[in-house]
């Protein structure tokens, strides 16, 4: 459980985290989503102590993190694949960090079995690839069975073998009761791993609820649909006041309308589909029609809308 | 897949001998520290084998004395201080510089929340095995280079504590300028910084008030060169019989545990410094 009470990060005169409450709760995956420099890397080290709070505060498990008896069996964090000194080979690494809360040689043989890191384990460090160092974070993180994990962008330059590893770990964790606390800059990523979504753009807090309702924000929610008979379908989809947009000749990208709602007019019709399906995207478009004022640095002339 | 395969995992807890064993395990798993310490066993021995072999037999008024024969073997087996002092300056910086430099630190201070009990094993593990491993080369070199000056009619009595003080002086000197110099990095946060600051501290600024000295012949600048660190310090490895000829007025000559205290004084207000700032600032 994090918990998070009007948390507040300046830097000079910048303000990286502007007021912001939240809780995060055990037994679920919860996302952390915003634009790059929205301040959720800033709001993670804050809660590890890593940077102090201008204002407000936050804690773990009803503690600040500086407080806590044993931090690492209490949070597992992965901030930063890159915080380990390049010269050290990755046992080393593990064995030095455990030895601070007396974790056994057992434990750490154990988490470098999870993470896959068996064949690296003596490598030193800096010849490790981002996909190896993340992994390697992954392992510093589960070292010491935390009941929380943080974990920062945490499939950022994994194979997509690496990525539904992730996905798999961060559900299974949160299976056992733990709290899941991770944040991502790839949308359809969170649809997959998330229960629910913490969405942060400019420092502020602009959207907490389940993954479902912030899906349900996505104004013009799209739908793939597959027909030989596209031509007869169309318009009769554009006379219950669709919008339809033809990729190929039998397939149709059709928003404002529901996929159960398309399906009952083609059953009517005696229509027959090939493929009916919500597009992935929409989170995305959940995700830009929310943040789309809150984004730090727009690109040069583009419209999100 | 098991994520706990029933750890103790009741047992964790944060300590500070576990602190303790943390920063060993990171002191002797980087290649710096190994190349460093080698670096300082064969110039401390090298040196002395050099000197101990071209030094000229005594000659002179007192120069048979035991004081003076004593000052002979004392200063081969020390002669190598001067040079590791360097060594144990850039070991030092780097064993707190590297972290900064490689995001190492992040890692530290989530393991160790309170911050603080982290820069203290530092010191204490690095200033322990620096002080060992000069302790152990300055001993074996007094004793490696005896039978060289015997030879040469300089005969070195095992039985003259003052000798001894000086060999635990010059490793506690080569300690006390590692530690000062990790205290410095840690203020400074950066290797290359780090590293140049704490020389000139120890090799810059004492040339510089030496021909300071040359030039004016000022008293004062010679005396404040006393009271630097590698000045101080320096009198912790000289050795000392009671029979040195007295300095002319105004000048100060310290004692060698008036040395040491002055090299300590240095060491606790930087340490206090670096220690304010680590716990204080965004990591």
């Amino acid at each position: 459980m994090i918990e998070a009470v009007g948390l507040t990060k300046h830097y000079g005169e910048k303000i990286a985290v502007n007021d912001i409450s939240f809780t995060v709760r055990p037994g679920i995956v919860t996302g952390f989503l915003g634009p790059n420099g929205a301040g959720k890397s800033t709001t993670m080290r804050l809660i590890v102590g890593l940077d102090r709070p201008s204002a407000g505060s936050v804690t773990v498990n009803g503690s600040r993190y500086s407080q806590l008896h044993a931090p690492l069996h209490e949070v597992g964090v992965l901030l930063d694949a890159k915080a380990v000194h390049t010269g050290r080979s990755a046992l080393n690494h593990l064995l030095a960090i455990a030895a601070t809360h007396h974790i056994g040689r057992r434990r750490v043989n154990e988490v470098i079995g999870i993470t896959g890191l068996d064949s690296v384990a003596r490598k030193r460090v800096g010849g490790f690839s981002l996909g190896m160092g993340q992994r390697l974070g992954m392992a510093v993180a589960l070292l010491g069975d935390p009941a929380t994990l943080i974990l920062d962008e945490p499939v950022n330059g994994l194979d997509p073998e690496g990525v539904i590893w992730v996905r798999t770990l961060a559900r299974q964790l949160a299976g056992e009761g733990r709290t899941v606390f991770l944040s991502s800059h790839l949308m359809s990523e969170m649809a997959q791993t998330a229960d629910h979504i913490i969405v942060l753009g400019r420092g502020r807090v602009i959207a907490d609820a389940p993954v479902a309702d912030i899906v349900a924000l996505a104004a013009g929610t799209a739908v793939r649909v597959r027909t030989p008979d596209a031509a007869r379908f169309a318009p009769l989809l554009q006379a219950n006041e669709a919008g339809i947009s033809t990729i190929e000749p039998s397939l149709l990208e059709v928003t404002g309308l529901t996929a159960a709602r398309i399906g009952e007019l083609a059953a009517e019709e005696r229509i027959v589909l090939h493929e009916l399906a919500p597009i992935n995207g929409s989170l995305e478009d959940a995700y830009l029609a929310l943040t789309q004022d809150e984004v730090e640095y727009h690109a040069g002339g583009t419209d999100n809308a | 897949m098991t994520i706990i395969d029933a750890p103790p995992s009741a047992n964790y807890r944060l300590s500070f001998g576990g602190i303790l064993r943390s920063e060993w395990i990171k002191l002797r798993t980087v290649r710096s520290t190994n190349w460093c310490y080698l670096i300082i066993i064969v110039l401390t021995v090298g040196l002395g084998y050099l000197v101990a072999g071209t030094i000229p037999a005594p000659s002179g008024a007192g120069a048979g004395s035991h004081a003076a024969q004593q000052a002979a073997w004392v200063q081969a087996a020390t002669i190598g201080v001067s040079f590791s002092q360097l060594v144990s300056a850039v070991l030092g910086a780097l064993v707190i510089t590297s972290e900064y430099g490689t995001g190492m630190i992040r890692s530290t201070i989530t393991a160790v929340p309170t911050r603080l009990p982290a820069l203290v094993a530092k010191v204490l593990v690095f200033g322990v095995t620096t002080f060992v491993v000069a302790l152990v080369s300055l001993t074996a070199t007094a004793l490696l280079v005896a039978p060289l000056l015997s030879a040469k009619g300089i005969h070195p009595d095992f039985g003259d504590p003052a000798v001894w003080l000086a060999i635990v002086g010059g490793a506690g000197f080569l300690a006390l300028i590692g530690v000062l110099s990790l205290s410095l990095g840690a203020i400074i946060r950066n290797s290359a910084g780090g590293i140049a600051t704490s020389l000139g501290l120890i090799l810059v600024l004492p040339i510089v008030l030496s021909i300071l000295t040359a030039v004016t012949q000022a008293n004062w600048a010679r005396n404040l060169e006393s009271f630097l660190p590698s000045g101080a310090g320096g009198r912790m490895y000289a050795y000392v019989s009671g029979t040195e000829t007295a300095m002319p007025a105004g000048i100060v000559v310290l004692e060698p545990w008036q040395g040491f205290l002055v090299l300590a004084g240095w060491f606790v207000v930087l340490f206090f410094v670096a220690s304010t700032l680590f716990k204080r600032r965004d990591a």
